[in-house]
């Protein structure tokens, strides 16, 4: 088989041909025939993808946790994920310490979001002097995000919310995004898939001639120089504060300034018309999955391998009448044991985790190399509350899937000692996108056992 | 811990403060007390409590069925007529129930507070604050420890808040406001003003998150690479539609890619149409309306006694019917002018007088007539290009060969005063320039130069933040500590009116006082303020400060469950936001009272909302002003009773007395419950049991306060929420709560018990202070765009008592808030992070 003919069947997926700047990932086979690098070296130069899913309100435990370790049967909730199974890395006992109140009072709901991805205890406040920390994804993606033409991409199913507080004596900000990019910045997410699609690919109008594409290049550039000379002047004359205020666009401007200058360096894509999505669909169900379409296609074409999705907001009390349950999620969380709002938390669950299986089902069906894009992948996919009605931040539901490009044994339960820092997980996957770090957040080390 | 330190070292006590107090910081200070606490470093603003003078609310007398309850809670129902003072009600308390374990050197958490003599409150405000904060609360004492009782910890907390208050009222510090990005409706709002187009190019950016109940404020209003991303397309796409490229294009169609209907093809490099009938076409997408020049290059094989004829035909409909003598070799242009509008036509060229003889005894006779088509040229547009508006009013000079350059920076001078909503200097417009010349060294027209460098303007942080520097006429004052307070810039004032009012940028009138330099004064200020309240911009004030005071934004995700409440539809989703919508612009442009909003003889309904309220004589989805007879008046009238408020404040199936309690205590009354404990206790299996029997949502609650630690809040909000129940979870009145007869009466911890909605609004009414002041505090942060702090409640004092002299106007309220100091001024802390 011809590599062309290759890269066609891999990109079958997508339902239209498209040309796409060679993968790294294909390039071990060729390397390896020509220098017998060891298995090492291979893992180096395999793409290995992190991607973050995350559900609001916490999980029905009782029908989460798999009762046995090791080789496990699947418990009622996971049961949608059988296909996968084999690729999936069930991890018990991990802990969020810091989203606990800490003696700061209520607020569950904001700090498990905040927390997630960053084991930092955040200050409580509602506007003024937010303060976060970087979350694993961002640290990645200011390592090797250079990497690839989009170095993260942040998704989610909802809107911040628009009024009102988003959890007591907590300003949104810590509510609406998982990835913060600094202590001060939550990472804004996309909702619509279209935009999404738009973003990776363009609005999909024909492709312009190479003449007129380098001068649109030419000029976009004279306009970031226009607008760093603005924002270079401006910081002189702003306060600190201000200047925080100033950076957070610098960084933005410089981003894009990066992109362009890598795009330069891509040949030309054709856009894959058919798979663009139209809008935001109603169901919740369908927005997901055609959501997951979106960053699989991105992972797909490499032009990202890091990513977060959001399937909800924390608290977010959106009702699920696709499956039949009117009441919203947020007010049955708080089930004081009631059964009947018991069984339908874990039916929610189960809905979302069978989001999850079609995600994870489409991976393993790109080839990739000699595995699948699941097998050089690694999907956290949890909650950042354990019982959404004690809000314990301890125990946290916490699934790990895909192959990790040859660096996760998969198909196993590992129950680890009570309170272990979820951010010692967040340590060890740095490790294997080739993130040096040695502490994230609350971590102790790095999360054992995984291989 | 440094920050802190520093701030309790400044600035000095001044003289006219009494000397009440010294506190002894150990190192550790800040980090010890948020163990007990949530201590944010910054004193949250939080209302203040009724004030000893204010009347305390009581029976409405014209409403005989409302009664004052006896006292049955330790919560005092009436402030002890004396104000508290500090040798009687402070120092005796601080040393019975805190000394034990805060003083010495090894003081609890560092906090020593036995040196009760030296130092002004001032100097150790943040300190005051977290004792009032835990006392309040009651983190401190701690559980196992003698506490103090309910009294005494108000009378402490109202001496506290009280001393700081007066002396934040002498200093009047302004605070500071962080460079603040606009927001996704600023930024609509300014587009539209600025360039004339108005299609809402945020609405594909992420959402502005939300901190102290507005998507406005400046801390919170963060930058992420998806929005710078989304600005450079939304400067392309705004510049794209304002100004229209000068493109007359001439486009060929050759004989290959014209449509025939004749077989007999190409005749190098011709169409050869060879029978009458036989066509030659082109399907052409015209992209814009207008005249175009159609020219077709043809010629025959002349034969018989009249020459080739050729019918032009546009979509079917002859245009000319031409002679065409040419001859081969020397082919002959047709040109038509046709009027079109954008979209595809089709042009045609049909041959209509074929004549062959085959048979004719002399060959000399015989021949064949044919029309032949070399192509098809369409130029066009032709003339002046059909030009929006928004690109008269942009490009308002037409620049010659000789000076565009100077052409473009008067052009671009004046769009980015506008844009940047200050003068501009001219390296600022000398650096503008730049993209125009590069457009037209790179063969492109003028015009695509200024779309350019529009964009880059656009783009500018001096465009995307609402830019604010240290006041030039600042004077430091060592009441601040040596930080230098100021008028802000007639500029900026000009913009925070403006962004404040309208959210959007300032108008011509406002630039010009900016520039005259009168808008600081009070008078002019004033004036400003009533016109711009009158123009239509001014709806801003419904579409983002009431929707989000009144957390209206949250009916977009209300979800009532469609087997409980079928008729709730999305016609009726969107009339309910309409109806409040409507009900607070006729208060601002009418200049009503503010006591409207809780109960008024009029709203706003369209057919489908009178359906829903039982309102009859309602037809159509217009809506109109509807006064309210004896009998409506007894169901409707006011926010409380409006479908938008008691839907949002509701569950998909049921109503929730607390959500709808806490509103009230929140929105109207300004004083909100705390927060819930951390981890809600888990009710004990049996109650659980138990719970499971109960029919009604006020039995379910009832056993709730049984527990303690839920009593005390529940017992403020659940009540008002009760007094609402006649209203069902989407507004609608009803009688009973499933099958259970409805009982709607309750009594409030102050001691007024109420039956029924129109007693608990009389009530409600009757606290005109609180609500005064809860409504000057949200309009004073979402003005600002930052959060008020403890030292600003002598600011919202100010505004409520000048709402009062003025009977409650809608316009005192935004006057006094224009005019206050925070809005005005500004604090310059060069180079400190505050």
């Amino acid at each position: 088989m011809s590599r062309q003919i290759a890269r066609r069947k891999f990109l079958r997926g997508v339902g239209t041909a498209m040309s796409l700047p060679l993968l790294e990932g294909m390039l071990p086979l060729r390397a390896l025939a020509q220098s017998e690098k060891s298995a090492a070296a291979q893992k180096i130069i395999r793409p290995n993808r992190m991607m973050f899913c995350f559900v609001p309100n916490g999980m029905h435990m009782a029908d989460w946790t798999p009762t046995s370790e090791g080789a496990f049967e699947l418990p009622w909730i996971m049961e949608p994920l059988k296909n996968v199974k084999e690729n999936l890395t069930v991890l018990s006992g991990l802990a969020q310490h810091n989203a606990f109140a800490l003696g700061d009072g209520g607020g569950d709901h904001a700090r498990s979001t905040a927390t997630f991805l960053t084991g930092v205890h955040v200050k409580k406040t509602d506007g003024a002097d937010i303060k976060g920390g970087i979350s694993v994804d961002q640290l990645a993606a200011q390592q090797v995000g250079n990497l690839t033409k989009f170095p993260s991409l942040e998704v989610g199913i909802e809107r911040g919310r628009q009024a009102g507080s988003c959890d007591t004596g907590y300003s949104c900000a810590y509510s609406s995004s998982i990835s913060w990019r600094s202590e001060s910045t939550p990472v804004a997410k996309e909702t619509n898939p279209r935009l999404v699609f738009e973003r990776l690919f363009g609005n999909g109008e024909a492709l312009e001639e190479a003449a007129s594409r380098q001068r649109r290049e030419l000029y976009k550039k004279s306009i970031l120089d226009f607008v760093l000379e603005d924002a270079n002047s401006l910081k002189a004359q702003l306060n600190t504060r201000d200047q925080q205020k100033l950076d957070e666009y610098f960084t933005g401007v410089r981003e894009i300034e990066q992109r362009l200058n890598r795009v330069e360096k891509e040949s030309e894509s054709n856009v894959p018309l058919s798979a663009k999505p139209s809008g935001i669909p109603q169901d919740p169900g369908e927005h997901i999955r055609l959501m997951s379409d979106m960053v699989v296609l991105a992972m797909q074409a490499d032009l990202t391998r890091i990513s977060t999705f959001m399937f909800a907001n924390d608290g977010s009390n959106r009702s699920y009448r696709n499956i039949g349950i009117s009441e919203g999620h947020h007010e049955l969380s708080h089930h004081g044991r009631d059964p009947v709002k018991q069984e339908k938390i874990r039916q929610i669950n189960r809905f979302h985790i069978t989001q999850l299986a079609y995600m994870l089902e489409k991976m393993k069906s790109i080839p990739e190399g000699e595995g699948t894009l699941l097998d050089n992948s690694m999907i956290v996919f949890g909650a950042g509350i354990s019982d959404g009605d004690r809000h314990n931040h301890n125990d946290l539901p916490i699934l790990l899937a895909g192959g990790g490009a040859g660096t996760l044994k998969t198909g196993r339960h590992i129950r680890y000692e009570k309170d272990t820092p979820l951010n010692n997980l967040f340590l060890a996957m740095l490790d294997r996108v080739g993130v040096r770090a040695d502490t994230l957040g609350d971590s102790t080390g790095r999360l054992e056992q995984l291989f | 811990m440094k920050r802190s330190l520093t701030l309790l070292q400044e600035p000095k006590s001044p003289k006219w403060l009494p000397a009440i107090g010294a506190i002894v910081l150990g190192s550790g200070l800040f980090s010890g007390v948020a163990l007990y606490a949530a201590a944010p470093e910054k004193a949250r603003y939080v209302p203040l409590k009724p004030s000893p003078t204010t009347k305390p609310a009581s029976a409405n007398p014209a409403s005989g069925a409302v009664k004052i309850a006896p006292k049955t809670t330790s919560l005092p129902a009436k402030p002890i007529a004396a104000k508290p003072n500090f040798e009687r009600d402070v120092a005796p308390m601080v040393k019975q129930y805190c000394l034990s374990c805060h003083s010495g050197a090894d003081a609890a958490a560092g906090l020593a507070l036995d040196d009760l003599k030296a130092a002004g409150v001032l100097k150790d405000r943040h300190v005051w604050e977290l004792v009032a904060q835990n006392v309040e609360s009651g983190h401190m004492p701690p559980k196992n420890k003698p506490a103090p009782t309910r009294v005494q910890r108000d009378r402490l907390v109202e001496w506290i808040q009280g001393t700081l208050t007066a002396v934040d009222c002498q200093i009047k510090d302004p605070g500071q406001v962080t460079l603040h990005r606009l927001n996704r409706a600023e930024y609509n709002n300014t587009i539209r003003d600025l360039v004339g187009v108005d299609f809402k190019p945020a609405a594909d950016f992420p959402s502005d998150d939300v901190g102290y109940g507005f998507d406005n404020i400046g801390d919170v209003l963060s930058i992420s690479p998806l929005l710078i991303e989304k600005y450079f397309n939304a400067a392309e796409q705004i510049t794209e539609k304002a100004i229209v490229l000068p493109d007359v294009k001439t486009v060929r169609f050759n004989a290959d890619k014209l449509e025939g209907n004749d077989d007999n093809g190409g005749d190098g490099g011709n169409v050869l149409l060879g029978v009458t009938g036989s066509t030659a076409a082109v399907d052409y997408d015209f992209a814009k309306d207008g005249n175009y020049l159609l020219r077709v290059r043809a010629f025959g094989q002349q034969f018989g006694n009249e020459p080739v004829r050729m019918s032009l035909q546009l979509d079917g409909k002859e245009l000319r019917l031409v002679d065409v003598t040419a001859v081969e070799k020397e082919p002959q242009n047709f040109e038509e002018t046709i009027t079109v509008k954008a979209g595809k036509h089709k042009l045609t060229a049909v041959y209509t007088n074929n004549y062959k003889v085959v048979d004719a005894p002399d060959p000399k006779d015989r021949g064949d007539r044919n029309l032949l088509i070399e192509h098809f040229e369409i130029k066009g547009p032709l003339g002046e290009p059909q030009l929006p508006e928004s690109h008269r009013r942009l490009i308002f000079q037409k620049p010659t060969a000789e000076n565009s350059e100077a052409t473009a920076r008067v052009i671009l001078r004046a769009f980015a005063r506008r844009a940047f909503r200050r003068p501009v200097l001219d390296a600022e417009v000398e650096r503008m320039v730049r993209p125009v010349n590069l457009a037209q060294k790179q063969g492109e027209s003028f015009e695509r130069g200024i779309q350019l460098a529009m964009q880059a303007i656009l783009t500018s942080p001096h465009f995307l933040f609402r830019v604010e520097t240290n006041p030039k006429n600042a004077k430091a004052d060592p009441k601040y500590g040596g930080e230098k307070i100021g008028l802000v810039d007639d500029y900026q004032l000009a913009s925070r009116l403006s962004y404040f009012l309208w959210s959007s940028m300032p108008d011509e009138e406002l630039f010009d006082c900016a520039a005259r330099g009168t808008l600081k004064d009070p008078v002019v200020l004033e004036k400003q303020v009533r016109r711009m309240l009158k123009d239509e911009k001014a709806q801003a004030l419904a579409d983002n400060f009431a929707s989000q005071w009144l957390t209206l934004r949250n009916l977009d995700t209300a979800a009532p469950d469609p087997d409980y409440f079928p008729d709730f539809n999305e016609d009726l989703r969107t009339a309910m936001r309409q109806e409040t919508s409507l009900f607070f612009q006729a208060i601002v442009r009418e200049d009503r009272s503010i006591m409207d909003f809780l109960d008024a003889d009029f709203t706003y309904l369209n057919e489908p909302l009178a359906k829903h309220y039982g309102i009859a004589g309602v037809s159509g989805s217009e809506f109109r002003r509807v006064v309210f007879d004896a009998l409506q008046a007894k169901q409707r009238g006011g926010l409380l009773t409006q479908a938008s408020v008691l839907t949002v404040t509701s569950n998909p199936t049921r109503t929730s007395p607390v959500k709808r309690g806490k509103w009230v205590l929140e929105t109207i009354l300004g004083t909100p419950p705390p927060p819930p404990p951390p981890n809600v206790p888990e009710l004990v299996e049996a109650k659980k049991e138990a719970a499971a029997t109960f029919t009604t949502v006020r039995q379910r609650l009832q056993e709730h306060r049984k527990n303690p630690a839920c009593a005390s809040c529940h017992a403020r909000m659940d009540p008002i929420g009760f007094g609402l129940e006649n209203y069902d979870a989407t507004g609608a009145w009803r009688t009973l709560d499933g099958k259970a007869p409805l009982d709607a009466s309750g009594t409030l911890t102050s001691g007024e018990s109420f039956r029924g909605p129109t007693q608990l609004k009389s009530i409600l009414k009757a606290k005109k202070n609180e609500f005064a002041m809860a409504l000057s505090a949200k309009l004073l942060t979402y003005a600002l765009g930052r959060g008020l702090e403890a030292r600003d409640k002598c600011v919202v004092q100010d505004i409520a008592k000048s709402l009062t002299k003025n009977d409650y106007r809608f316009s005192a309220l935004v006057v006094a808030v224009a005019q206050s100091d925070p809005f005005r001024k500004r604090r310059s802390n060069e180079g400190k992070v505050q």
